[in-house]
């Protein structure tokens, strides 16, 4: 032995271990084992999982083998249409949307809006950029507020105005054609 | 037993040389693998890190950083740690140095050949599997030297009752390689291009069969075995419990290839795929714990070293990050947490608490432990090694706690819905964005602790091997011939084995059955498990007998163990893939890409999108009204690879065709924050200089015709250059109305072709669905 590698190990004795302790003979490379019961809370998990993986198969899943079947999400999103329709507003009443474009609450959540969405394309002072300018009275999709509205609600896929009801939703988008209309003070109809 | 046995004594020297070259690789790469790391996540909070340069944006040095991490430093310390540890275990020198040193150089080789490869954009676009597929073969036959040497040497040996350590080298050895050739199944179209053999679902399911049980198997169980090793050496401790070992052991191995379908819970992959995947990691916690209470358990009596002795720190810490990360796991794979964890940093962390926490100390520990003995010297300095620790552990500790807050603080902004539950809160991805930046600024920090200390680490091993010199290890050993003649057989058919076999036959059952079949399935399962628990209380004796038989018999064990890992994989994929396609296609089926969407995909798997963008909508309800109506399988059919991505750090792009026009894109791909502010996106000025490779599209077309996509059999090099002039002609002057300007030859317009193709399918007829029914 050159190096010696066992030297400075010593190894466990039988004599010394405390009752109930089990060592093994086998010594390899001056490793022993002990061969001490397993920890009770230890199984407590390992049966239990099992336990609840066998429960969750035989109750909960629908195992289905095909995929498809979303039935329980469908539902769901059917509740949600629900919901938005129960909460809608009338969207063809033009002057309900400048009821809105008067008032500073609308007009203000509605730059809101304009700032995080909208501002990448129509720009800051909506003078335009990738998207059209809203400030230069030329109204290409229709200058009604009814129409901006559809505009923004539905978009314009072939010019690369996306629908943006389903993200954002009604109420939003009403208020950024108020916002839009207050920068338009020259659509209103007089009366 | 035959009594005519003989002794004879001889002196073994060990291979030590090839374990200080494997050991000095791996810190070398470490240092590498983290910078790189470090790196990358500074680039999530400042964009401009990636320099405008094609070869340093994050998409392609996210693949480098993860390639750098799991088989450079990982796989060069496992090396080192399976060579010094099997000699001595199995009393006998590696059998063949020349495959030693093939092993080593040819490892070297891989990692430079993968360190230049995937900066250039080569890439499969599959995790942990981008390499592409001639380095693919090179690391086949690495490997398959490493495992000839293991197993010749585990036939040579000199101790006959083969130690837990090697049980898990074992499982390694053989699992690894049929992960690794399943999921690397390619055809070729050029030198440096294959498509992967599945496509859509079923390369998804086969990718996170690997994926997973590359984090099973290359990163736990030879670490497993390492810990087996080294921690009773350094405490001078017995490892605590013989029967631990046994049933930690084969559960791991037979569990953990089943629970792969868990990264892809809530897709649109099949439910009961996701169901086995959500079970089988719950079960896993307890087999892992197991590796966690052998580790610390053989510890508790050596808690005074814990104080002074920087390897004790390491090797404590190290099983207790096990711990904390195999809880996580099953945690994260529960599907109602998945909906909030999956895609965000929360995973991310995950990962990290197991690779920087278990891996990287237990490599830490392991390194100040060989280097003394390997240069038969001292370790340089103990202080530096605990300044080590410390740093490495707030390092990990900042890293893993950031992870969390940002995970679920994306996760829950995400997820927000207002109004009634009708709309989102944050409609717009980048306000999420900007909610985790700070904290990933302390993720960048983290890391940056962490590479300090293994900066420590390489500077303390290098001063240590300098005041030393070399030594290789010697043993004088008795060896007793045995002219042993046991029946081989026994190995096989015995009560343990069978029942294990009745049990999993029983469970195939109520997998794949409906009805009375399934409930009878149900009875047979639980009443194997009851009959096997009786008998094992009624004769345990025998059973342990049996056991100790196997020990001495390797192949037989190697044997048993493929089987138990093998089932897992066989069950869930085997009928995925052999599913007729039109069974599973609910109702959708992909329109085929054009030749210029095709080239523009290419792009998008080379420049690594799928690291930061997914393309898969969940099936839940923040998702659809986020990104539109959720995926359907018959979405993907012609996707090789799929793309659906693990990650998002930008939104998700499953129908982003036809949302946006062509000159957001432009504008979008040349500065991302010109039309989306805040983004963190890197520029992409290349894309508008390099000219599409139309020249490969004849061979690539040819090998997606093989695989089953259907181009037009007659589809001349003419025919497809017209194609693309045609549709390129269209977008080149869409752009130009609107003063974007381009070559119509250039990268970019392919890749806007392909973005705008995102999400197109056809439904099937009606007669189609009442076919495949």
């Amino acid at each position: 032995m050159s190096t010696g590698e066992e030297n400075n190990e010593t190894l466990v004795k039988e004599e010394d271990l405390p009752e109930g302790i089990i060592l093994r003979e086998h010594v390899v490379d001056g490793i022993q084992e002990y061969d001490q019961r397993l920890p009770f809370w230890w199984l407590c998990i390992l049966f239990g999982m099992i336990t609840f993986s066998i429960i969750y198969w035989l109750v909960m899943d629908d195992r289905s083998y095909e995929g498809g079947n979303k039935a329980s999400l469908e539902a769901k999103l059917e509740e949600v249409a629900t919901a938005r329709l129960a909460n809608s507003i009338d969207v063809t009443n033009d002057k309900l949307f400048w009821e809105m474009a008067s008032n500073p609450a609308f007009v203000s959540a509605g730059e809101a809006v304009y700032n995080t969405n909208c501002i990448a394309c129509h720009g800051a002072e909506l003078q335009g950029g990738i998207g059209f300018n809203l400030v230069d009275a030329e109204w290409v999709h229709g200058s009604k507020p009814s129409e901006v509205y559809v505009t923004i609600s539905k978009g314009v896929l072939e010019k690369g105005m996306q629908a943006w009801e389903p993200l954002l939703g009604q109420k939003r988008v009403a208020e950024v054609v108020a916002f839009v209309l207050s920068k338009n003070p020259d659509l209103k109809p007089t009366e | 037993m035959n009594t005519n046995n003989t002794t004879t004594t001889i002196t073994i020297t060990y291979d030590d040389d090839i374990v200080r070259k494997f050991m000095i690789a791996s810190i070398f790469w470490a240092l590498v693998g983290l910078g790189a790391g470090v790196l990358i996540a500074s680039q999530l909070n400042f964009w401009q890190a990636n320099f405008n340069m094609e070869w340093l944006t994050f998409g392609r040095l996210r693949p480098l950083h993860t390639n750098a991490a799991i088989f450079a430093f990982v796989g060069n310390m496992m090396f080192a740690g399976v060579y010094y540890s099997s000699q001595r275990l199995l009393r006998v020198r590696m059998a063949s140095d020349l495959l030693s040193k093939i092993n080593f150089w040819g490892w070297q080789f891989i990692i430079v050949c993968a360190a230049i490869t995937l900066p250039l954009g080569y890439s499969r676009g599959k995790e942990y599997a981008e390499l592409i597929w001639p380095i693919n073969i090179l690391v086949a036959v690495i490997w398959l030297v490493f495992a000839a040497n293991f197993f010749w040497t585990l036939a040579k040996r000199n101790e006959k009752s083969i130690y837990v350590g090697i049980w898990f080298y074992i499982a390694t050895i053989v699992t690894i390689t049929m992960l690794y050739v399943v999921n690397h199944l390619s055809i070729p179209t050029s030198f440096t291009h294959s498509y992967p053999i599945f496509g859509g679902v079923q390369d998804a399911l086969v990718q996170w069969w690997y994926g997973h049980n590359a984090v099973a198997f290359f990163l736990t169980t030879p670490m497993l075995g390492i810990m087996y090793y080294f921690v009773p050496k350094a405490a001078n401790r017995p490892v605590y419990s013989y029967r631990l070992s046994i049933i930690h052991f084969w559960s791991l191995v037979f569990i953990y290839i089943w629970a792969g379908p868990h990264h892809l819970l809530n897709t649109s992959l099949p439910e009961w795929l996701q169901t086995l995947g959500m079970l089988f990691s719950l079960m896993l916690w307890a087999p892992s714990w197991a590796g966690m209470l052998n580790g610390l358990l053989t510890l508790r009596g050596a808690w005074d070293k814990l104080l002074t002795d920087p390897v004790i720190k390491f090797f404590a810490a190290a099983v207790t990050f096990y711990g904390m990360a195999t809880f996580e796991g099953p945690l994260l794979s529960i599907k109602s947490v998945n909906a909030l964890s999956h895609y965000t940093d929360w995973t991310v962390g995950h990962v990290h608490s197991g690779t920087l926490g278990w891996n990287g100390f237990l490599a830490a520990g392991m390194f100040y432990w060989l280097a003394p003995r390997l240069w038969k010297t001292k370790l340089h300095s103990v202080a530096m090694a605990n300044a080590h620790f410390w740093l490495g552990m707030v390092g990990i500790l900042l890293y893993v706690a950031s992870m969390w807050v940002s995970g679920i603080t994306q996760g829950l902004m995400l997820n927000a819905t207002t109004e009634g539950g009708t709309v989102l809160q944050y409609p717009n991805f980048l306000d999420t964005l900007q909610a985790i930046r700070p904290v990933m600024l302390f993720r960048a920090i983290g890391g940056g602790l962490y590479l300090a200390g293994y900066f420590m680490l390489a500077y303390n091993i290098w001063k240590t091997a300098r005041s030393g010199t070399p030594v290789n290890g010697t043993v004088e050993i008795t060896v007793e011939e045995e002219n042993a003649s046991e029946k081989r057989f026994s190995t096989f058919l015995n009560a343990p084995v069978i029942y294990s076999a009745l049990i999993v036959f029983a469970l195939c059952l109520t997998i794949f059955s409906n009805g009375a079949l399934f409930i009878f399935g149900m009875f047979l399962t639980i009443t194997f498990i009851i009959v096997a628990i009786a008998h094992f209380e009624f004769c345990k004796a025998s059973w342990n007998d049996w056991y100790e038989k196997l020990l001495k018999h390797g192949f037989g064990f190697s044997v048993l163990t493929i089987i138990a890992a093998a089932i897992g994989g066989a069950v869930q994929i085997i009928p995925t893939v052999t599913m007729q396609r039109a069974d599973n296609i609910e109702g959708r089926i992909q329109v085929p890409y054009t030749p210029l969407e095709l080239a523009g995909r290419d792009i998008y798997v080379s420049e690594g999108c799928y690291n930061c963008h997914s393309q898969m909508i969940r099936t839940l309800v923040p998702e659809v009204m986020r990104y539109g109506d959720y995926s359907h399988l018959g979405e993907y059919v012609y996707d090789f690879p799929y793309q659906w991505g693990s990650k998002r750090t930008g939104p998700d792009l499953a129908r982003e065709g036809g949302l946006r026009s062509d000159d957001w894109h432009y504008f979008h791909m040349l500065d991302p924050r010109s039309v989306s502010p805040g983004s963190n996106m890197p520029n992409y000025p290349w894309l508008f200089k390099k000219p599409i490779k139309v020249k490969q599209l004849p061979n690539k077309i040819h090998a997606m015709r093989m695989l089953g996509v259907p181009y037009p059999i007659d589809l001349s090099e003419e025919d497809i250059q017209a194609q693309i002039d045609e549709q390129a002609a269209g977008i080149v002057a869409r752009l130009a109305e609107k003063g974007a300007f381009t070559d119509p030859d250039k990268e970019i317009v392919a890749l806007i072709a392909y973005l705008q193709k995102l999400g197109t399918y056809e439904l099937t007829s009606e007669k189609d669905e009442v076919a495949t029914k």
